[in-house]
């Protein structure tokens, strides 16, 4: 008893004497060693007397630890790749706004603004979504080498694709968001199913894709190009491609609201503006994009740069304030239309493609028709754009006294519709099928 | 009379006690989170609503049914697995017993990620198994595929439990119900299905309940498999769920919770009345006898080829740790130590910390365990009931729900200098405590069942106070369970972290599961992180040994046999 | 139940058991007739039970034979034996019913279901528990349960039956009442049977012949009236009924070698003139029919039990008194 008091004795001493000096500076982040070990080595050489206190959390933990300690915070800085993180955190006033004074740092890496608009979170890197590949894979199951993302909705690719849920991984919902910001509600989804269709797996997190892929259990990935390049550079026999149009995702950093080392924190945003912090994010280990269009001068010659690169630099301006709108609702789309329907989908669209190969042989204008009824019917809304973006759809999943219905009956209603609709596309595809043949 | 008065006294006291510390530990954590299941979002008071909308959903339904059916599944192959090897080591003169039982426990012992990993690398749709498969016979089995890769991975990890339970159940059984039933005829395997196994039965269906409720608990196997549709992966997905206040996630962690007591409260009704073990007189367990040659071929062939599988998640982690790069082929591309050399370094951190919270943790588990059986078992003290399921359903409570419940409920509370008390590591220790409290209870319970009450009554009729008996007649022989329950809450808190990524705060107060979770955030980190589980495994088995000797050294000084 | 077309024998020879460097049988040689009621009869320890087993097939002896109708029993494992075993636990399953556990062995011997029932229903009567067919164990009282484990073996028509203390846990009287109804099942059947016992009333009452056993060696075998009348050795004399042993220098003269035994209500109390045997009444014990003195003579003290006369007179403790004994009446052992 006495020992255990001694030792939180002890402790206590320890940390108040951390407390008394100024150079600490505590960082939660969701990125991993291979990131944060180099730049804290290079943050702690350009700002003498500082050290970087890391702790790695996912970020759904990093993000509750914030607001559950908010009443004592310890933390300086909350430094992830997800932008609906901090858009979370921003909402629920855990973080302070700040200006950063570096100069030359761009104003739209891509589609996207590089700083949060209130100015409560900064951009420090982007990084481009792609396909990435199992050689061996392909090349024992004899399947063919991607290049768009329409490429996927092929036949040949039915079974063998992995994506992370867009509601489990923020950078790969900005990426459906922009698919939906550039096609548009309906198309939009429509090219989503069927890419989906094709799906082996929805991974929870977002390095469960790459973790596929580099094992061999799954085919095709999309994925963020860092995993991929970091996948090579471990050696593993994988290729990666950018889409000739991409979607660029911010990484950011924030300051936590009531930061007990401010000045630090500022240190380490402006360090990783600066020339020597974005020259860091070139190396092999963290491979990101500067957003200090200068950097790239000192890059290898086939780095990819989005402020030189066509097909990096974005087709559309990206809303911001309409994809924070309906965020929650495509999110939930997303998993109640594909995710947790997943096998109907795909029951559908095997038949489908099965339909496609017996109709190149001998066309069938019935079974055509039919075809295009069924891919109708999964490409099936529940609801509309607007529908999304209302403060109905909303409210119901904030709790707001607007709400139409509770999030739950939203959930299940929509459920509901999928599975109706894909069992009768199915039936329609197995019709047709039977005619074409 | 003021002698039963100062007894029922200091038991009441103890009772309040252990009650206290649950109720600060885990019953107020736990509500600071999940009362939202019982308010509406947005909305005013109490209400049921979301309960209602669980059960119209067909996603949560579908769910709640498919975990039904992996626990329930779960506990037949386990208990396919375990019952040739009880057979085996508790009715034949086998030499291999010992390594038997020391090897069915290592299953326990699997770090959390690797493990999984390391068995899609073995069995997996592309795993070593299917692609020679693939390769020589044109077919693949889907061992991993979907609910049947789920109950693959728990059989396997959950084996050992109930092969310890079986073997004590059957060692129970009073050598005299053997020989009548030997004298009218009986013999072998027909004996063995007749007789025995009904008798072992009670024992078993503890052990299996408590097995039931941790596999529909479990959240990390089914979604390292991609397995959603089950009730605890969709309670963490929903928690763990960035920008929507979903109150689903906590109903669901209610239902979680209300399955957990159900089911050990339906095991206790079973058992109820049922009790062979404690109504029957010397135990000595079934006669043995030796094997012919051929059947010892026979019998070793068997185990190997169960202790193989069983293992298998350990081969496949050993190999990962040693490989440059593994993909897509049956095995890796080649061979390196640069891992080890990588994770030796820090590694020492990690081991020191894992040892001390998982000592400090078992410890305490074993205290309170041991004390709540007492409890139950020996003093008719009202509501005492309520402790055991109290601590029972520290199984079902998913390991974020507690890691948010601690945040909640002692960040608020600061040392003396400003230091929040969540940020003590001792605040780990508690949380991995308490998450394996019910092995040890469940463990001494079993212990304390065996032992009859006049042991006891003729201490305290030679004048020994309820204490002293209790610290020199009970606990020595209640060691050998005692031990088991240490040992199982020491392996598994060695590997914990869903409460852990929450609650650490730096990396000098890491164990190693978290170390390990660092390390497999990235591709190239993922050898490394097999590496840092080998050594957890090597260093938990090595705890384990010493234990196991350190316990049968002072049993046979005492006299006693375990 | 009907009588076994031959009741069998059992020949038990030459047989030395020892459990490591423990010597638990020594040299046993015994005889068991067709049809007897026979008891193993001896102190706790002294080897009853271990041959009893031996006889079952749950010890196997190192040396000598067993032999069962004449046919040597050590090639065949227990459950091939046909000797039906009463445990002294009773060793009733409990997650079967009494008609489930009396069912047993008959299951085991695959008869037909309606011969199996008819042979419960028989045994269940003849031990008077039909109407406890649908119970279980648990919900029986001792003696219940006791003679569910005996109609379990009878069901069986096992050549041989062997009781390992089928008495020891029942009270007193029931004792009594259980023994008789032993006693007159087996007669009734006409079953070779063995009884373990540590209690020689239990034995003189009910067995035909007693072997009484001592540290693993037969010290006698008779039946319980020779055993009484004739003991061949002091031990013997003390386990069946009192003795009272005497050597030479308590007073009378005994030959070298030899003790001189004989029972409390074989002597009386005479005066002291002209007999060898004399002493001081020690205590006085008023027994209802009798009355026993103590009384010291020479180094030992012997006990004297008279038939009480009412209104006779009775020595008091200090008196001096003489034993009066009958020559035919008194016995010289070996020490």
């Amino acid at each position: 008893m006495l020992r255990l008091f001694a030792l939180t004795l002890g402790l206590v001493l320890t940390a108040a004497a951390a407390f008394a000096q100024t150079g600490k500076v505590t960082v939660v982040t969701s990125f991993s060693k291979d990131v944060t070990d180099p730049l804290k080595k290079a943050f702690e050489k350009a700002v003498p007397g500082a050290t970087l206190e890391v702790q790695n959390r996912n970020t759904n933990a990093g993000v509750k630890f914030l607001e559950e300690t908010k009443a004592n915070n310890q933390v300086d800085l909350f430094w992830a790749s997800a932008p609906d993180a901090f858009e979370v955190l921003k909402g629920k006033k855990l973080l302070s706004p700040y200006k950063p004074k570096a100069a030359g740092i761009a104003e739209k890496v891509g589609s996207y603004p590089v700083n949060d608009k209130d100015g409560f979170y900064s951009g420090f890197a982007a990084s481009g979504y792609g396909i990435m590949w199992n050689e061996r894979y392909v090349k024992a199951n004899k399947l063919p080498t991607p290049k768009e993302w329409q490429d996927l909705a092929a036949a040949p690719y039915f079974d063998h694709v992995s994506i992370s849920a867009p509601s489990r991984s923020g950078t790969t919902h900005l990426t459906i968001e922009t698919i939906l910001q550039g096609e548009g509600w309906d198309k939009g989804w429509r090219t989503i199913k069927e890419i989906s269709g094709n799906l082996r797996q929805v991974t929870d997190r977002s390095f469960g894709v790459p973790e596929a892929v580099n094992s061999g259990q799954v085919g095709y990935g999309i994925v963020i190009d860092f995993f991929a390049f970091s996948s090579q550079g471990a050696g593993f026999p994988v290729k990666f491609v950018y889409p000739s149009v991409t979607t660029l995702v911010p990484a950011n950093v924030g300051i936590v609201a009531n930061a007990p080392n401010k000045a630090g924190a500022e240190a380490f945003i402006e360090f990783l503006l600066s020339p020597a912090g974005q020259e860091a994010l070139l190396e092999p280990t963290i491979r990101r994009l500067p957003v200090r269009p200068e950097t790239y001068a000192k890059a290898p010659a086939d780095y990819p740069n989005p402020f030189k690169d066509k097909n990096l630099q974005g087709l559309l301006t990206f809303n911001a304030v309409l994809s924070e709108s309906r965020s929650a609702a495509v999110d939930t789309l997303y998993d109640q239309l594909i995710t947790f329907q997943l096998e109907p989908l795909k029951a559908a669209t095997k038949v489908l493609h099965e339909l496609d190969a017996a109709l190149a042989k001998k066309d069938n204008a019935q079974a055509r028709a039919l075809a295009k009824e069924a891919r109708d019917l999964i490409a099936a809304m529940p609801i509309t754009a607007a529908q999304a973006a209302s403060p109905e759809i909303r409210a119901a999943f904030s709790g707001g006294k607007e709400k139409s219905a509770r999030q739950a009956e939203l959930e299940q209603q929509w459920a509901a519709f999928a599975k109706e609709k894909y069992a009768a596309a199915k039936a329609k595809a197995d019709e047709a099928l039977k005619l074409a043949r | 009379m003021a002698l039963a008065g100062t007894r029922s006294g200091g038991q009441a006291v103890l009772a309040l006690t252990i009650a206290l510390f649950l109720g600060v530990f885990l019953v107020v954590p736990v509500a600071t989170v999940v009362y939202v299941a019982f308010t509406e979002k947005g909305g005013g008071g109490l209400t049921l609503v979301n309960f209602l909308d669980f059960a119209r959903t067909d996603l949560f339904v579908r769910s709640f049914w498919n975990s039904v059916y992996v626990s329930a599944m779960t506990v037949v192959w386990a208990s396919a697995l375990a019952l040739p090897l009880a057979y085996l080591t508790t009715r034949f003169e086998f030499r291999g017993a010992m390594l038997v039982q020391t090897l069915g426990f290592l299953p326990l012992v699997m770090p959390p990620f690797v493990g999984a990993v390391a068995m899609q690398l073995l069995f997996g749709r592309n795993g070593s198994v299917n692609l020679l498969l693939d390769e020589w016979f044109d077919f693949k089995i889907g061992f991993m595929e979907g609910l049947n890769g789920v109950i693959f991975l728990q059989a396997i990890h959950y084996f050992p439990f109930i092969l310890v339970n079986l073997s004590a159940a059957l060692r129970n059984i009073d050598r005299s119900m053997e020989e009548a039933a030997q004298n009218l005829g009986s013999h072998g395997l027909r004996l063995f299905r007749r007789i025995a196994l009904p008798l072992a039965l009670p024992g078993f269906i503890a052990g299996a309940s408590l097995v039931f409720v941790k596999v529909f608990d479990d959240v990390a196997t089914p979604l390292l498999l991609n397995v959603k549709e089950m009730l605890a992966p969709q309670a963490y997905l929903r928690i763990t769920s960035i920008g929507i206040d979903d109150p689903m996630g906590y109903v669901i962690s209610v239902v979680l919770i209300g399955v957990a007591v159900a089911t050990m409260w339906a095991s206790a009704q079973v058992l109820k009345g049922k009790d062979y073990a404690t109504t029957q007189r010397g135990g000595g367990g079934l006669a043995r006898r030796k094997l012919k040659p051929r059947e010892s071929a026979l019998a070793y062939a068997v185990v190997i080829l169960i202790l193989a599988l069983v293992l298998a998640p350990h081969v496949g982690l050993l190999l990962l740790s040693f490989a440059t790069v593994w993909s897509f082929s049956p095995l890796p591309d080649g061979y390196t130590l640069a891992h080890y050399a990588r994770v030796l370094g820090d590694s020492s951190v990690y081991i020191k910390n894992t040892l001390l919270y998982s000592s400090l943790a078992a410890g305490i588990d074993v205290v309170i365990g041991g004390a709540i059986a007492y409890l139950v078992l020996r003093t008719k003290l009202p509501g005492r009931q309520w402790l055991d399921w109290a601590a029972s359903t520290a199984l079902a409570v998913p390991g974020i729900v507690l890691g948010i419940g601690y945040l909640r409920a002692f960040y608020g509370v600061k040392m003396p200098d400003g230091t929040p008390l969540a940020a003590l590591w001792i605040v780990i220790v508690l949380a991995i405590a308490i998450r394996r409290l019910p092995y040890a209870l469940r463990a001494a319970y079993a212990a304390l069942q065996q032992i009859s009450v006049s042991l006891e009554e003729a201490a305290e009729n030679l004048g020994a106070t309820k204490a002293r008996t209790v610290r020199r007649i009970v606990i020595p022989l209640m060691t050998g369970g005692l031990l088991a329950g240490f040992v199982t809450s020491f392996a598994t808190a060695a590997v914990e972290l869903s409460a852990v990524l929450i609650l650490v705060q730096s990396n000098s107060d890491a164990p190693l599961a978290y170390g390990l979770y660092v390390l497999m955030q990235t591709p190239a980190g993922r050898g490394a992180g097999a590496a840092l589980g080998v050594i957890a495994v090597v260093i938990v088995a090595i705890c384990m040994g010493l234990a196991q000797l350190a316990a049968d050294r002072s049993q046979r000084a005492r006299g006693l046999d375990i | 139940m009907s009588k076994p077309a031959r009741a069998v024998g059992i020949e038990i020879a030459g047989v030395n058991l020892s459990y490591g460097s423990t010597h638990v049988l020594k040299n046993v040689e015994l005889s068991v007739r067709p049809g007897e009621f026979f008891a193993f009869l001896g102190p706790s320890g002294c080897g009853k039970t271990t041959l009893l087993r031996l006889i079952a097939g749950f010890a196997q002896a190192q040396t000598g034979q067993v032999l069962l109708d004449g046919q040597d029993v050590a090639p065949l494992p227990p459950w091939k034996r046909d000797v039906g075993m009463v445990f002294q636990s009773y060793a009733l399953w409990p997650h079967m019913t009494v008609a489930k556990n009396v069912a047993f062995g008959l299951e085991e011997r695959r008869l037909p279901r309606t011969e199996i029932d008819r042979r419960v229903a028989e045994a269940l009567d003849l031990v008077g528990l039909s109407d406890y067919a649908g119970r279980r164990p648990a919900q029986l009282s001792g003696g219940q349960q006791q003679r569910v484990a005996v109609a379990r073996t009878i069901a069986i028509e096992p050549k041989v039956l062997l009781l390992d203390e089928p008495l020891s846990n029942l009270d007193a009287k029931m004792r009594v009442s259980v023994r008789r109804e032993l006693r007159a099942l087996q007669q009734r059947l006409g079953l070779t049977t063995i009884f373990v016992t540590h209690d020689q009333e239990e034995a003189n009452t009910i067995c035909d012949r007693i072997a009484v056993m001592d540290a693993g060696t037969i010290r006698q075998v008779g039946t319980p009236m020779e055993l009484y009348e004739n003991p061949a050795n002091l031990f013997v004399a003390s386990f069946l009924g009192s003795a009272n042993i005497l050597g030479d220098g308590d007073g009378i003269s005994v030959p070298a070698g030899k003790r001189l035994v004989f029972r409390p209500q074989h002597a009386t109390l005479s005066s002291v003139d002209g007999v060898p045997l004399r002493g001081p009444v020690t205590h006085r014990e008023f027994l209802g029919a009798t009355v026993r003195y103590g009384v010291r003579v020479g180094g030992s003290e012997i006990l004297i039990e008279t038939p009480f006369q009412s209104g006779a007179e009775l020595r008091t403790v200090g008196d001096m008194v003489g034993v009066a004994l009958p020559p035919e009446r008194m016995l010289y052992l070996p020490a």
